[in-house]
């Protein structure tokens, strides 16, 4: 008793030096669900289940291509409407079971980001699906944007979306934290709305913002906080830097990622950057032993860039010889004296050469 | 604009500078705040048979026949030391840790409470001086220096009110430690370090360190060295008093003094393949918080505030010769130990705000805080003693090593 005594009185402690470790943990559970009669796994956790009940499933997607395992149980409808939210305009959803193709039908979308289907499932075993779009895997370059920190600027974040539809070659817009201001339920949802402004999907990773909140509620309403997907050849890294560090179990999971990137482009974010290029604010990982361990670990596994928020100006340096950007463009209280205002990346890279060319595209 | 490189070891230092002038002023001058430690031995003190008077002293600045106030601080002999009392404690905790002079003014020492709310309330006006237009500039590169030294003054200044108030109402249930006269020349100190650090597998340190005191230069090396990593830091240092009597012959002096310190780090991390490089100045000043109020008699403040310049090397294939800079602040509440004899040393509460040693700074506020400490050292005898450090901040680090000493007092 004793000594449960003593390890409830040590938690807190242990809680100052890991603060990450519950979004780490809870990281696990996203895209896992039962209800309605069917069990959903979205493999590596690229979809938050926003919603699962007899005969409907929606998700809210985090990555280009979804893979989903689904398995009816007893007494199940046999068509099932899916909506993944946040999907790439171009999706198409493919389904087998048991090396079947099954039966499938797209609905409307009246959103291009918005994608529905009905999809017949079989009534026992597992069924696989796949929502991407068709050339999701063939290696060919592609620009994405990289924006962070809309934070109170969410009414505005209109006009971002805006500039990013004149340009029809952008793909996705790869988001590196602090979505809203303090991270609650209601932020997030009215971030998600306004998305429907943008053309194109946004993957995003989590900002010390949305960790304001005692329940964080990011998980539940977009996905993990640290994720790795790949898209036409190119490998993305999104890690969970709110507190700024990197948890042990997410820095295991990067192990892994890094060497599955480890021979082609490879493109990693997250909102706190390891090293901040003014040092004396220090508006980054609060360990440098950590940060210089960190960006030295992505430069031996061949990272070709790193992408950061947090500091709402725009920084292009090198950190352990990584190309590093610092994009805080998003609308939040913008750093004076910089001249660089709301401003996102649009990012050229090509899985056979690199990062092409990465370019500040003022919105003000 | 001056560059905030530049700028902020200069505003800091200014900042430093003026706080401990008027110190060295008054003792100069011969104002009886530093002239206290000179008078006489006081019979039946309890553990004090020294030259240095175990001086009684007033609750408040007392006023002399022709009614002007004596400077502060002035211990006054004949007079009996505050008795101590439970509910000034309490009430310097809660809701003294938010109202800093709550502690005296319970204790009906008005003045000293005046002093430590002034105090408090300064260091609130300037942490809002300056953490206001950090948000409002968005932490701007252009400004964020000097910003930063406003911020960090006004935080000292906080912190130390805050720990005075505490001190001021427990002081009375003990006879007040004394600066030691003379510090050993030569100092030597080996232990161990256990570092707790989730991001890291190193945990096991043999701890060694030396000083050497010649006048007015003060010169130290410490090392870690990991025995289940292979993780080394070593640090070569110096410091050249400016203001104060040197640690080798303090005299009676109650301790306030100025440095500036320089020093180097090598910090080599094998099994994460990379190792950091830093050079750093700075300036770090010390007073006796008696001359404040007679009530904090045996305590001291500290502060320091320096810049690194740090360099990483990769090992590998990786190149990079960026240079990051790094802001050094140190802000300690201390107290001396012992009177006399053989134990003597001092402990200090502190909060450092570097974030490249093995503490790291707190995983709160996104990168800015630094870590908290305590930090303590006692003489045991003439020539062995032990000292201790106890750190939280993006790790917990705790060190205890024997301390062996050379022409030390006796």
């Amino acid at each position: 008793m004793r000594r449960l005594g003593l390890l409830l009185a040590l938690l807190p402690l242990a809680g100052c030096v890991r603060p990450a470790e519950g979004r780490a943990l809870k990281d696990l559970q996203i895209g896992r669900a039962e209800g309605g009669g069917l069990s959903v796994v979205v493999e590596e956790g690229l979809a938050a289940v926003r919603g699962l009940e007899t005969g409907a499933l929606t998700l809210w997607g985090n990555a280009p291509a979804l893979r989903i395992r689904a398995t009816a149980m007893a007494g199940a409808p046999e068509w099932w409407t899916l909506v993944v939210r946040n999907a790439m305009p171009d999706a198409v959803l493919s389904a087998e079971a048991g090396g079947e193709p099954l039966e499938v039908e797209e609905g409307p979308s009246l959103v291009p980001t918005v994608k529905t289907w009905r999809v017949r499932l079989p009534p026992s075993g597992e069924a696989r699906l796949t929502v991407a779009p068709p050339d999701w895997e063939s290696p060919r370059p592609f620009r994405f944007a990289a924006l962070a920190d809309v934070q109170e600027a969410l009414p505005r974040v209109g006009d971002i979306y805006a500039r990013m539809n004149e340009d029809p070659s952008l793909r996705f817009i790869v988001f590196s934290g602090d979505l809203t201001e303090s991270g609650s339920r209601e932020q997030l949802e009215e971030f998600q709305e306004r998305l429907k402004d943008s053309r194109v999907p946004l993957y995003a990773t989590l900002g010390n913002h949305e960790t304001f909140t005692l329940d964080v509620q990011y998980q539940e309403l977009v996905g993990r906080g640290s994720q790795h997907f790949s898209y036409q050849g190119v490998h993305f890294s999104l890690l969970d830097t709110g507190n700024g560090t990197v948890d042990p179990i997410v820095e295991e999971q990067l192990d892994g990622w890094l060497e599955e990137g480890r021979d082609a482009v490879h493109v990693v974010g997250m909102h706190i950057a390891p090293l901040d290029p003014v040092g004396v604010r220090n508006g980054s990982f609060s360990s440098r032993n950590e940060a210089a361990a960190l960006v030295g670990k992505l430069s031996r596994a061949g990272v070709d860039v790193t992408l950061y928020g947090h500091v709402h100006s725009y920084y292009a340096y090198s950190n352990a010889g990584i190309p590093a950007y610092i994009s805080g463009g998003g609308g939040a209280i913008p750093e004076t004296f910089d001249g660089v205002g709301r401003h996102y990346l649009a990012v050229d890279v090509d899985p056979s050469s690199g990062v092409e060319e990465v370019a500040v595209v003022r919105v003000d | 604009m001056a560059h905030p490189v530049i700028s902020l070891p200069l505003r800091l230092g200014l900042v430093l500078i003026l706080a401990l002038w008027s110190a060295r002023a008054s003792a100069e001058g011969g104002e009886p705040g530093a002239a206290s430690s000179e008078q006489g031995p006081v019979p039946g003190a309890p553990d004090a048979p020294r030259e240095v008077a175990d001086v009684a002293l007033l609750p408040a600045a007392s006023e002399d026949p022709m009614g002007r106030t004596s400077l502060l601080g002035v211990p006054t002999l004949g007079q009996p030391r505050p008795s101590f009392q439970v509910l000034p404690v309490v009430a310097s905790v809660v809701p003294g840790l938010l109202f800093h002079g709550l502690g005296p003014l319970a204790a009906g020492d008005t003045r000293t409470a005046g002093r430590l709310f002034a105090m408090e309330g300064t260091g609130l006006g300037l942490l809002l001086l300056g953490v206001a237009p950090i948000g409002l500039t968005g932490a701007s590169r252009r400004v964020i220096g000097p910003l930063y030294a406003v911020s960090l003054t006004g935080a000292s200044l906080f912190m130390l009110s805050a720990m005075a108030n505490i001190y001021s109402t427990v002081s009375p249930a003990f006879t007040p430690g004394l600066a030691a006269p003379r510090l050993p020349p030569l100092e030597l100190d080996f232990g161990y370090q256990h570092v707790s650090d989730p991001n890291f597998d190193y945990r096991h340190f043999l701890a060694l360190g030396a000083t050497a005191r010649l006048s007015s230069v003060r010169l130290e090396a410490t090392a870690r060295l990991s025995s289940n990593d292979a993780n080394m830091r070593i640090r070569l240092g110096g410091a050249y008093r400016l203001i104060g009597e040197p640690e080798l012959a303090r005299g009676g002096t109650d301790g306030t003094a100025l440095d500036v310190e320089a020093g180097v780090v090598y910090h080599r991390f094998p099994t994460e393949g990379f190792l950091m490089a830093s050079g750093e100045v700075g300036l770090k000043g010390r007073y006796a918080m008696a001359r404040l109020s007679p009530r904090l008699e045996g305590s001291f403040a500290e502060v320091g505030a320096g810049l690194a310049l740090q360099g990483y090397g990769y090992f590998g294939p990786v190149s990079e010769d960026a240079l990051h800079q790094q802001i050094l602040f140190t802000i300690a509440y201390g107290v001396y130990l012992g009177r006399a004899g053989p134990l003597r040393g001092e402990a200090l509460l502190y909060y450092d705000h570097r974030k490249d040693d093995y503490a790291g700074g707190l995983k709160a506020g996104a990168g800015v805080p630094g870590h908290f400490g305590l930090r303590g050292r006692v003489l045991l005898s003439e020539r062995w003693g032990v000292s201790a450090d106890v750190q939280a901040g993006s790790a917990y680090v705790a060190r205890l090593s024997a301390v062996y000493t050379m022409g030390g007092e006796p």
